[in-house]
């Protein structure tokens, strides 16, 4: 296929936590807010006058100062943030909102605080309790602190305005990358699709770090581009598969994976575009921050919730992706030493084995794994297995 | 050898088998006081097999064979002590283990394996190891009982080597091996069906940690899926010193309420809760005041006699029983006495610490070693550093909606987790205020090396105990598994710190190296 016209410039966005578009919209007079888990509301900090940065430790070398103050039994996302933090690598940001999502990512912001690693005067932390529990009670939570700890801060100490007509245009702004974003994702349901599974993955991941507002553009020139762009003659790939689990912001991951022999078909991990990227829809008449809540509770897939409902319906979900984008088999990953994934990852394997009967490659992996012989190796031998099948005749 | 504190080489007691070669001759008094509770405990355990439930279960289940090693535990937990102490930790570990008898007892009556009385298991809500049971202060006719307190938690406390079997099951079905040992054995147990299955619902709860958390996922799983008993979750929020999560802590326990009265037929008993409340604030004052001691030159209640019997009490008992608040009566006379009298606990006493972080349950005893072996005496622990709060205990309108609140606090402020969550001010912060109050010299920081929550500010610790001048001494385990690092490895720790950095000799050095590797 001939090159995306954008591609290397989104891939040039993903080298630096602090890239060009994050720059630009510093120097247009933004507060640049860093966050750290698919939980906050996106919408909420990206209010005229503000915008998010989901924080990435691109290029990841040596983890040592942060393994000495988290020690090597955390994930290493949660160490590559603190490193990075340390050198300095997040300064632009001028506060950080996070929630007691999991364990490790708390320990890491919290050393962040204490090691004092952000240098802007009167940058400030605020951590959230997020529900656990899909219902009312969780919702109403959800609503408080989203009011205490982001909406608060954002009026009080950055003056920004934080009305209803400001979440609403967020929202608006926030849906137009999501529509793009689905527009463009949904031609990897084709046979022989017109996108990679790794050039999608580019385009999603920048659009949670860059200001929504400065991509819009480009993300629409390349869906125009997409919509004539011829596939390859023949399809290159030998399994589609669908890539479920842990949090995944290294731009070699998905490559490595198509390397192998496999075709991306679709994404359900943090910082994927499922259900990341889905709209916001929003009527007149309930309050704009219940329903943007609302939206978050209910698609949220962190394995953090833990009432039955949400258990079952994340590997209902996952099943009905994979029909969706008629995925032979699924790649369920999970970041090494992520406890919350060790235990979904195990669950959801043998439920999608077992109850939905796909061909599962249930893996735990590096933070950085473009390297990593031992997952390309996992990979290659997992589609061999889907070809095997199919050529018997077997199951799925 | 004989009555005065440290007159006996304990390690020549051990051997290298599962049992010590003798009992300690502590005097003729305090021998013949603790061999008639040990004949006590013998008893109890022969009346428990004398039930045809109880065998049943006993030839069910894997974990039971652990119970055989009851008097052994206690011994352990009594080494070389005399006097009040002694005294101390019989009137505990004797009733706590009286008190696992009878939920064994309860969980084989109404286990569809072994007694399967339905009627019985009608009114049984299952809890969560390591939950408050605030939940069922208000159903007098209602059992909340625990599967995994025996089954898991007991079993390591009996036997090092219980829960290996488990582990190495929930690894075989895909669990990686480094979440933490405790949720993973449970995850085990459940996978292995060695868990009694019975009860009219269960109230599971987000305890301890992430895998705490997930871990509940794979027992509800099989608890609604294959044994059609449905569950609840009940959502404890983490950060708990915030003002802005009380409201839906509340709410969360309203719903649990609610929950139980739907599954079991039962209504909340408002005067029994408070008659619950009650007792719950006596055992809190009696607590308060052992800690209160500690802080003098003369401390009474530490160690394990602190920790152990204050997790059965605080959470597992919470206020439930009356015979806890005779105990914990008992133990405050006896304590007084030992402090009026200033009463020595260990020979002699080098350095005062506050142990610190998440303990080893394959090694509990390891509290006592310290105290014979080196004259580090342990003056309070981070479990037992739970809520002091007294809680509402009048029958009042007000008081009546009060007690949600208080019933999540409770909730909120479980042993363990109330450091565990809640930012680093309770889990770092607090742990140097603690120092001054105690006094203490010297942090023994057990670092659980799967506790994520712990491990995590292990630099800090490290910083800010340096900026202190206290000496922190990192013990590292790996809580349930001791073929990650053996008891002796967790003595190595202290050993190699306390000759290195204090040049210090051993009070008692035969305890330095032991073999008990093979040791119950």
């Amino acid at each position: 296929m001939k090159d995306l016209k954008h591609l290397l410039y989104f891939e040039n966005l993903l080298m630096e936590a602090n890239n060009e578009l994050v720059q630009k919209g510093i120097e247009d007079g933004n507060k640049c807010i860093g966050v750290t888990c698919e939980n906050i509301p996106e919408p909420l900090l990206n209010i005229p006058g503000a915008f998010s940065v989901r924080l990435r430790a691109p290029r990841t070398g040596s983890m040592d100062m942060s393994t000495y103050y988290l020690t090597n039994f955390l994930c290493e996302y949660s160490r590559a943030l603190l490193e990075r933090a340390m050198e300095g690598g997040y300064n632009f940001t001028d506060c950080m909102i996070t929630p007691d999502g999991c364990t490790m990512m708390n320990r890491c912001i919290e050393n962040m605080e204490l090691l004092k690693t952000m240098d802007k005067e009167n940058y400030f932390y605020e951590y959230l309790e997020i529900p656990m529990k899909g219902d009312d009670n969780g919702l109403n939570l959800y609503v408080v602190q989203c009011r205490n700890h982001i909406i608060k801060p954002l009026k009080e100490k950055f003056g920004l305005d934080t009305s209803d007509e400001a979440l609403r245009k967020a929202v608006e702004e926030h849906n137009k990358v999501c529509e793009l974003i689905r527009a463009i994702g949904d031609f990897r349901k084709e046979d022989n699709p017109r996108i990679t599974g790794y050039e999608f993955h580019i385009l999603t991941m920048a659009t949670y770090v860059c200001p929504k507002y400065l991509l819009i553009d480009k993300l629409a020139e390349t869906l125009e581009e997409l919509k004539t762009r011829e596939p390859d003659y023949k399809k290159n790939y030998r399994a589609r598969v669908l890539v479920v689990g842990s949090e995944v912001d290294d731009i070699d991951a998905i490559r490595l994976i198509e390397e192998s022999g496999a075709y991306v078909c679709c994404d359900r991990f943090c910082y994927g575009s499922l259900p990341g990227r889905n709209p916001i829809e929003l009527n007149d008449e309930e309050d704009v921050l219940l329903q943007i809540c609302r939206h978050y509770l209910n698609s949220g897939q962190c394995p953090r919730y833990m009432d039955t409902p949400k258990m079952k319906n994340r590997r209902e979900y996952v099943n009905a992706l994979a029909k969706e984008y008629k995925a032979d088999g699924i790649i369920y990953q999970q970041m090494k030493f992520c406890d919350p994934w060790a235990y979904e990852r195990m669950m959801g394997t043998h439920a999608l084995r077992d109850q939905y009967h796909y061909p599962v490659l249930s893996v735990d992996r590096p933070y950085a794994v473009g390297t990593s012989g031992q997952l390309r190796t996992r990979v290659q031998a997992f589609v061999e297995s889907i070809e095997i099948k199919k050529l018997q005749g077997g199951d799925k | 050898m004989g009555k005065k504190l440290g007159s006996v080489k304990l390690g020549s007691l051990y051997t290298d088998g599962k049992v010590r070669n003798r009992r300690e001759w502590r005097g003729v008094q305090d021998t013949f006081y603790d061999y008639t509770r040990w004949l006590g405990i013998m008893g109890m355990l022969g009346k428990f097999m004398m039930k045809p439930n109880n065998i049943k279960g006993f030839l069910r289940y894997r974990w039971m064979k652990n119970y055989l090693a009851v008097p052994m535990m206690i011994d352990r937990h009594t080494q070389g002590l005399r006097g009040p102490q002694l005294r101390i930790a019989h009137e505990e570990f004797d009733l706590v283990a009286k008190d696992v008898a009878l939920l064994l007892e309860n969980l084989f009556k109404g286990d569809r394996n072994t007694g399967n009385n339905k009627e019985f298991s009608d009114k049984v809500v299952l809890m969560d190891e390591n939950e408050m049971t605030a939940v069922m202060m208000g159903f007098p006719t209602l059992k909340g009982l625990s599967r995994e307190t025996p089954s898991v938690y007991v079993s390591v406390l009996l036997n090092q080597h219980a829960a290996e079997h488990y582990i190495d099951i929930a690894q075989e079905y895909g669990l990686p091996g480094d979440v933490c040992p405790m949720p993973e054995t449970e995850v085990g147990v459940s996978i292995a069906d060695d868990f009694p299955v019975l009860g009219a619902c269960a109230i599971q709860c987000n305890t301890t940690c992430d895998g705490s958390l997930l871990g509940n996922g794979v027992i509800s799983n099989r608890l609604e899926g294959r044994d059609g008993i449905p569950c609840f979750q009940l959502a404890a929020p983490l950060r708990h010193r915030e003002e802005d999560v009380q409201e839906y802590a509340a709410q969360e326990i309203r719903n649990a309420i609610a929950f139980i009265e739907q599954h079991t037929g039962e209504t909340w008993d408002w005067p029994y809760y408070f008659e619950c409340a009650k007792r719950v604030n006596e055992s809190t004052r009696h607590r308060q005041e052992w800690l209160d001691m500690n802080k003098t030159d003369y401390p009474q209640v530490v160690g394990s006699n602190l920790a152990l019997y204050n997790e059965t009490n605080y959470m597992a008992i919470c206020g439930k029983l009356d015979a806890f608040v005779q105990a914990d009566r008992k133990i405050t006379a006896l304590a007084r006495k030992g402090y009026e009298n200033k009463t020595l606990v260990c020979p002699e006493v080098r350095h005062r610490a506050i142990v610190w972080g998440v303990q080893s349950h394959y090694y509990m005893d390891f509290l006592i070693w310290l105290q014979n072996c080196w004259g580090i005496l342990p003056l309070t622990d981070m479990l037992s550093m739970v809520s002091t709060r007294i809680i509402a205990e009048e029958d009042t309108p007000e008081n009546r909606e009060q007690a949600y609140y208080d019933m999540a606090w409770l909730t909120e402020n479980m042993i363990m987790r109330n450091r565990t969550h809640g930012g680093y001010k309770v889990l770092l912060d607090e742990l140097w205020q603690f120092c001054e109050e105690f006094n203490a010299d010297t942090v023994i920081l057990w670092e659980h090396m799967s506790c994520k929550a712990l491990t995590g500010m292990h630099g800090q610790f490290e910083e800010k105990a340096r900026e202190r001048g206290i000496h922190l001494i990192w013990v590292s385990h790996d809580l349930f598994d001791p073929r990650i690092i053996s008891r002796q490895g967790v003595r190595d720790q202290i050993n190699r710190y306390m000759r290195t950095v204090f040049q210090e000799e051993p009070i008692d050095p035969s305890l330095e190296v032991l073999n008990d590797d093979n040791s119950w």
